[in-house]
């Protein structure tokens, strides 16, 4: 009995230690998702030992992610997403940008966009208030050296979803915008998720304070997705501007037809609301036949 | 030196020289189709004195077919060995890389489009091959039709295998309906046999996840490299040369227009005196022989009947084909009875619907389109074939759409039209095209109440809402 499964195992040893290195090799890979080359060279380096190259791969993970990102510095990045976060009265919004659209709508990405939105607000729950809105740009070096919760800063973040996906990301830019109690914060982004979440990631973004007496979570809403699909240029005041002839260039808030219902614009809307608009911010990612549109272009005809 | 001296002063001369380079270059030119018809490729012939281009000729199918994957595996070094390796073959015009690679932005149909557009062919077929760099673009491309796939060729590094954005690159595939895909596992050059092998494992996982046939799809792993560099035949040449086989072999042929069952978008209707009611269009597929049995749609109408009758350029003729543009003399039907927009056809080929799903693009305002966005319940003007419509657009899960961008939509139309799956229409306000689009399912026919709701439209509805 003894001797039969000595045999056995001698007999197929050659095809065992071949299978289970195959399978090592797949394992790893299956379970950290890093290159097929850099598995490979963890199992190398660890006498394939999985646990230990696994652990290599994540030690070495910063430092590839940055070699790559050195790497692929300057290319463009012309795609990506406006990610929107807010809370009771806190709220920012970030532009992401990478090289592909697939990438914009990877969850990996969406996961580190996570990130990048949960430092930001927690840095604008610092910032001093000392008005009744507060809207405050970052610096793009200010965002890279902020702090995410497990100690890291964020470009450290983005070096490693570089490393991952092996596209250029980059922060392009962020801002937060805060209320003290008696005005609301209000977000979204276009598309907008068809259930209220806190945070959201789209190709546009809006954040509008209203000064209310109470919550109004649909009149908000509405007026953010307003000024997405509108594009006004500022609020306006009724005592200096005056509306434009031509109601479909109209560039005052106040004066705009409401999208959800031409028939009243915003100033009836708001009155009738009793809300008063106190500020509001719009991020657009730019499409990349815009970008374009910038560079030399070749005559058209028609 | 001296000659062009003596040229220059001597008038007699100089005109002498003139007509010898005249001559000279007329029967360079006539040589040179002849050379051209007898050792290079059967489609390129048929000189003209005026210029030198090549004619098209269409004695193999034709194929669309795109590269898919990540932007460092090699797309691009793949379209290039492709050109190269099958120009050796002399079947197509090599491309350098940087060609394909800096495609430029065309504009075709008022539509941006940013895709590299090469050509070759196989012993076999013909392919026109796109490379798009982004999932908007294929979608937009796919809608306004500007570049079809019948099938694609998805590239993967063996290096590192599959990305975590692959699985966007297969969901769009899937979006636009590709349902056969060739796999390349490129850079085996510097990959070992162990890594390529479970890349092809893990590939065909991963397609078998996304609801492709992951066991039998043909996978070819090369170095697209090497093929350009002339390096390594087996993992160059050859494998380019695999691929093409395998991509011949497994994408189907399309059916061609031609070979589809008869329509014919009316455009006029004439009463000619003594003969009978003629119906004027383009056939837009299909052939029309005399004494075919035909259906006419549209219009809450449905009339079948026979066509006596083949005229093309005020001469008759016994077969008419797709592109042809032609009147066709109909059996015991008045004038009246028909109308532009109505669609003649194969009797049970077409049917009319009033509730479609489409797939849109909205278009931007560079592009001729409106700045403020769709929302929902909106009413436009539905121009397809030769009819017009009035139509309500319904969003699904979002209340806006804005111009660039493409989405999902349910169009409800006052009265039932002619339809299908695959077919293209735009949508106008009153001032300007708002979108343009293709139908993507058909769906049951509007209720009677449902149509009256269609017609009250939104405002009444919302009042009534309001009074409940």
């Amino acid at each position: 009995m003894l001797s039969r499964q000595f045999f056995r195992s001698i007999h197929t040893n050659h095809v065992l230690c071949y299978t289970s290195k195959k399978t090592l090799l797949s394992k790893l890979r299956k379970k950290t998702g890093y290159t097929f080359i850099n598995c490979k060279k963890a199992l190398e380096l660890n006498e394939n030992d999985v646990e230990k190259a696994e652990q290599w791969l994540k030690e070495q993970a910063q430092a590839q992610g940055w070699s790559q990102a050195m790497k692929l510095k300057s290319r463009e990045t012309s795609q990506g997403l406006i990610a929107m976060i807010t809370n009771s009265n806190h709220g920012a919004l970030v532009e992401i940008n990478c090289e592909t659209d697939f990438v914009a709508r990877n969850k990996k990405f969406h996961d580190l966009a996570q990130i990048i939105l949960d430092t930001v607000l927690k840095h604008s729950m610092t910032i001093e208030q000392d008005s009744l809105v507060k809207k405050t740009v970052l610096s793009t070096e200010l965002i890279n050296n902020l702090h995410a919760n497990d100690g890291k800063n964020l470009s450290d973040h983005s070096a490693l979803t570089i490393g991952l996906i092996g596209e250029n990301i980059s922060i392009r830019r962020a801002l937060c915008m805060s209320v003290q109690p008696g005005a609301y914060l209000y977000g979204c982004t276009h598309p907008t998720p068809v259930n209220p979440v806190p945070s959201s990631f789209g190709r546009y973004g809006a954040l509008v304070a209203l000064k209310c007496d109470d919550d109004k979570k649909v009149l908000g809403m509405q007026l953010c997705q307003h000024i997405i699909g509108m594009n006004p240029i500022k609020v306006g005041d009724p005592k200096v501007d005056l509306p434009n002839d031509n109601i479909e260039e109209e560039p005052v808030m106040l004066y705009q037809e409401f999208l959800f219902n031409p028939a009243s614009s915003i100033q009836e809307l708001l009155q009738s609301e009793q809300a008063e608009v106190l500020d509001f911010v719009k991020y657009v990612q730019l499409l990349h036949f815009f970008i374009t549109h910038e560079l030399p272009q070749r005559s058209y005809n028609g | 030196m001296v000659f062009t001296t003596k040229m220059v002063c001597n008038s007699v001369l100089r005109q002498a020289v003139k007509q010898m380079f005249l001559v000279e270059h007329l029967v360079k030119q006539q040589s040179y189709g002849q050379l051209r018809a007898g050792s290079y490729l059967s489609d390129l012939i048929t000189q003209r004195f005026y210029s030198t281009k090549k004619v098209f000729n269409r004695d193999k199918p034709h194929c669309n077919v795109g590269t898919i994957g990540h932007v460092d595996h090699g797309k691009t070094t793949l379209t290039a060995a492709i050109t190269k390796v099958l120009s050796e073959m002399e079947l197509a015009k090599a491309k350098q890389y940087a060609e394909i690679d800096n495609a430029p932005e065309e504009k075709a149909r008022g539509i941006t489009i940013n895709v590299a557009h090469v050509e070759y062919q196989t012993n076999n077929r013909h392919y026109g091959h796109t490379d798009c760099p982004g999932h908007a673009d294929y979608i937009k491309n796919m809608i306004t039709g500007t570049a079809q796939m019948d099938g694609a060729i998805l590239v993967v590094a063996a290096t590192d295998g599959s990305m975590p954005q692959t699985r966007e690159h297969l969901l769009l595939a899937k979006q636009i309906g590709i349902s056969h895909i060739v796999i390349f596992i490129n850079k085996v050059d510097v990959a070992d046999d162990e890594m390529i092998d479970l890349v092809e494992m893990e590939m065909r996982e991963l397609l078998t996840q996304m609801g492709y046939d992951g066991e039998n799809i043909p996978i070819v792993k090369g170095s697209a490299l090497c093929a350009l560099d002339g390096s390594k035949p087996e993992i160059g040449r050859d494998a380019i040369l695999k691929l093409l086989e395998a991509v011949d072999s497994y994408i189907p042929t399309p059916i061609r227009e031609l070979d589809k069952p008869f329509c014919l978008p009316i455009e006029n209707v004439y009463s000619v005196m003594g003969r009978g009611t003629v119906v004027s269009g383009r056939l837009e597929r299909g052939k029309i022989k005399k004494g075919m049995e035909c259906e006419l749609i549209g219009y809450n109408k449905l009339i079948k009947t026979t066509i006596t009758g083949i005229e093309m350029f005020h001469k008759t003729l016994e077969e008419a084909e797709a592109g042809d543009q032609m009147g066709a003399l109909l059996r015991g039907l008045k004038r009246e009875d028909i109308r532009r927009g109505m669609i003649m056809c194969k009797p049970g080929s077409m049917k009319a619907y009033d509730h479609l799903e489409c797939q849109i693009y909205m278009l931007t305002t560079e592009e001729g389109g409106r700045t403020r966005p769709i929302n929902n319940m909106m009413n436009g003007q539905m121009f397809s074939k030769t009819w017009d419509c009035q139509a309500q657009i319904n969003l699904e899960g979002k209340d806006l759409v804005m111009p660039g961008e493409d989405t999902t939509i349910v169009l409800k139309l006052i009265r039932p039209m002619v339809c299908e799956k695959g077919q293209r229409f735009t949508i106008r306000d009153s001032f300007k095209t708002i979108a343009t689009g293709v139908v993507a399912n058909t769906l049951p026919s509007l209720s009677e109440t449902e149509r009256l709701e269609l017609i009250e439209g939104k405002k009444k509805l919302k009042k009534r809402l309001a009074q409940a």
